[in-house]
């Protein structure tokens, strides 16, 4: 495979079919994406006391994602150091200790190394095997913004608010409805016959499937919005690490907006104290509320609001989801259902209702994208799809020349009005960018040398 | 979140008795309508105040106890959300369902105990769907415990509550257009 022909064709906007099944630009993509890139872990609220943990993975690597009993946040590569059981096979809980089942060495919920049974007798005590200063190897960063705890697997990763830039403008609008933040509930986990970019790009811009892919959803009177009419009036921002879509509403005022999709009083004067005149400005005068968008690599947003019973209440979701790599051809998707803590009881469960009609493993909108990027992957393996470059190019010229000029956007980024690809070209720069550095072979060490 | 419906401390229905009979039938019938995708006919086997859930299960240690999220569920359903999932299975666009899939559901183990009321019955049963979509892609199974509670007002069994006990934490089939 020649790589830079991928990623010229890539950065031109047409995209070699193969890039979501082939197993060697998946192996690559494993090295230099998600060996490099800040990856979404778990949300703080999920983890809240002093021993909560939860087991998430970065592609094939376990993790422990715990709070200590500090309170400090811990990422734990979850491999014992003697013979590299798993220490941690739940996937929730609440523990002070890992216990090893194979031969019980034990580690705090630090990662200390505190117990190494028979250590006198069998390895002569500190003398064989010191245990100050060991434990489980650490995820070599980590760092959390808005709650959101992230890892890298590259100790010289760029600090994380870099690595996101503009983007936390977006997820702040999407974390932080008031100073309380949200609870994470879920995830859901479902594993679906489709490369992982595929739905990171969707998200990411493409406001152009909404009206012909999710028209059953108009069909029923659940969303008014995805009519394509609507949709076209929508703008795609795209800022640091990410972008996104939005809806285009009809008044120019920012509380007004908010309550014509479902928000109540209560809930706008905390989003109007917490966010930002640029959050203000966005929604209110220039009336774009934003709806699905992506960060770089695989963590996604959506942000929809449907009518939730018979009286034709209107009430909005949020949702978080990380489309989490098994293969070239699999991924694993973690949808969570998000609410700011501090909102009222009926619209937290208005709300959730909201979520689990439209997204995660029944959600009406989420049935239909997955048919299609299951579609996509399933024919890309082929010889046919090597000839075949996939056009990403829309909003573009042939001269390279944009459709439309850039929006006056009073948010952070860059945005562009109407349906286009600029988003998911973006997006897959900034893969083109991780797929171009070089991996060396990793250091290898054992906490024990 | 309403409570968990359980058989604990009610008196168990014998197999042999005639409402036990009216049990099996209502099953049988319910999977039926719903192998056969008539999904309006199912409709109708609902009261209309029916909930229907499915909490997501979880991995945790030492006990099934504690196996899922108290405040997530795959489904979390009642009349209207359930109605708009079938009238979206009848427009032209639902594209996860068409082609649709070819499911068979083997409804076994049954158990059931008196209810609060002389009408309603407390209804335990293993459920396997299996399901095929397109030509070669595999074929999924979803195996999972429900528990129903079932309620005769006047026009026969109808289904008042079910609460769908998955067996897998990571679901392996790519979505829940399917009922349980």
């Amino acid at each position: 495979m020649n790589l830079q022909s991928v990623i010229d064709d890539v950065r031109r906007g047409m995209i070699p079919a193969k890039i979501y099944s082939d197993p060697e630009i998946f192996a690559l993509e494993r090295r230099r994406v998600f060996g490099h890139a800040w990856l979404f872990m778990a949300h703080e609220s999920e983890i809240r006391d002093p021993g909560d943990y939860v087991v998430r993975r970065i592609v094939d690597d376990s993790f422990i994602v715990c709070r200590d009993e500090t309170g400090e946040v811990r990422v734990l590569f979850n491999m014992c150091l003697h013979r590299g059981m798993q220490v941690c096979r739940s996937e929730i809980g609440n523990t002070s200790h890992f216990r090893c089942p194979y031969h019980a060495w034990t580690y705090k919920n630090t990662g200390d190394l505190v117990g190494v049974p028979f250590h006198q007798d069998a390895y002569g005590g500190d003398d064989g095997l010191e245990r100050e200063g060991v434990g489980l190897l650490p995820a070599p960063r980590v760092a959390t913004y808005a709650g959101l705890i992230f890892a890298s697997l590259d100790a010289d990763a760029p600090d994380l608010v870099d690595y996101l830039g503009d983007f936390r403008f977006y997820l702040d609008f999407y974390l932080q409805q008031s100073q309380g933040g949200p609870e994470f509930r879920g995830p859901q986990r479902f594993r679906i016959k489709a490369n992982w970019k595929i739905g990171a790009e969707n998200f990411a811009g493409d406001s152009y499937h909404t009206p012909h892919t999710h028209a059953s959803i108009v069909d029923i009177d659940l969303f008014s919005a995805p009519k394509a009419g609507k949709r076209k009036e929508g703008a795609l921002f795209f800022a640091g690490a990410g972008g996104g879509t939005t809806y285009k509403l009809p008044a120019k005022d920012f509380r007004e907006n908010l309550l014509h999709i479902g928000y109540p009083d209560e809930m706008i004067d905390r989003m109007e104290s917490t966010w930002s005149p640029g959050h203000r400005a966005m929604i209110g005068e220039a009336g774009f509320m934003p709806s699905a968008a992506t960060a770089l690599p695989n963590l996604s947003f959506v942000h929809n609001w449907p009518i939730v019973n018979r009286e034709g209440l209107v009430v909005p979701f949020v949702s978080v989801r990380l489309w989490q790599p098994v293969s070239a051809t699999e991924t694993e998707v973690l949808s969570w259902f998000v609410v700011d803590r501090e909102a009222p009881e009926w619209y937290k469960a208005a709300s959730y209702k909201a979520y689990i009609m439209c997204f995660g493993t029944s959600g009406m909108f989420e049935q239909d994208d997955v048919e299609n990027w299951t579609s996509i992957t399933a024919v890309s393996k082929g010889l046919m799809a090597d000839r075949l470059n996939l056009h990403s190019r829309m909003g573009l010229r042939r001269d390279g020349t944009t459709v439309s000029d850039p929006l006056d956007w009073p948010a952070p980024g860059r945005a562009y009005k109407g349906f286009g690809e600029y988003n998911q070209r973006d997006l897959l720069a900034l893969w083109c960018d991780l797929m171009s550095t070089s991996d060396g072979e990793p250091t290898r060490s054992s906490m024990l040398d | 979140m309403p409570t968990q419906l359980s058989p604990e401390g009610r008196e168990p229905l014998s197999s042999s008795c005639e409402r036990y009979g009216r049990v099996v039938d209502f099953l049988y019938r319910e999977a039926e309508l719903l192998d056969d995708r008539r999904h309006r006919d199912w409709l109708a086997l609902l009261t209309e105040d029916v909930t229907y859930r499915a909490p997501v299960r979880i991995t945790t240690a030492h006990s099934l106890a504690d196996s899922t999220l108290a405040d997530m569920g795959h489904f979390d359903e009642d009349g209207y959300s359930l109605t708009k999932r079938v009238e979206r299975l009848e427009t032209e666009h639902a594209w996860a369902e068409d082609p649709p899939s070819r499911t068979r559901r083997f409804v076994t183990n049954i158990r059931c105990w008196e209810g609060d009321s002389s009408g309603e019955v407390l209804v335990r049963c293993n459920l396997l769907v299996f399901r095929s979509r397109g030509d070669v892609q595999p074929s999924d199974l979803l195996s999972a415990q429900r528990t129903d509670l079932l309620r005769d007002e006047g026009e026969g069994l109808r289904l008042a509550r079910r609460e769908i006990l998955l067996d897998e934490s990571v679901l392996r089939t790519q979505n829940l257009a399917v009922f349980l």
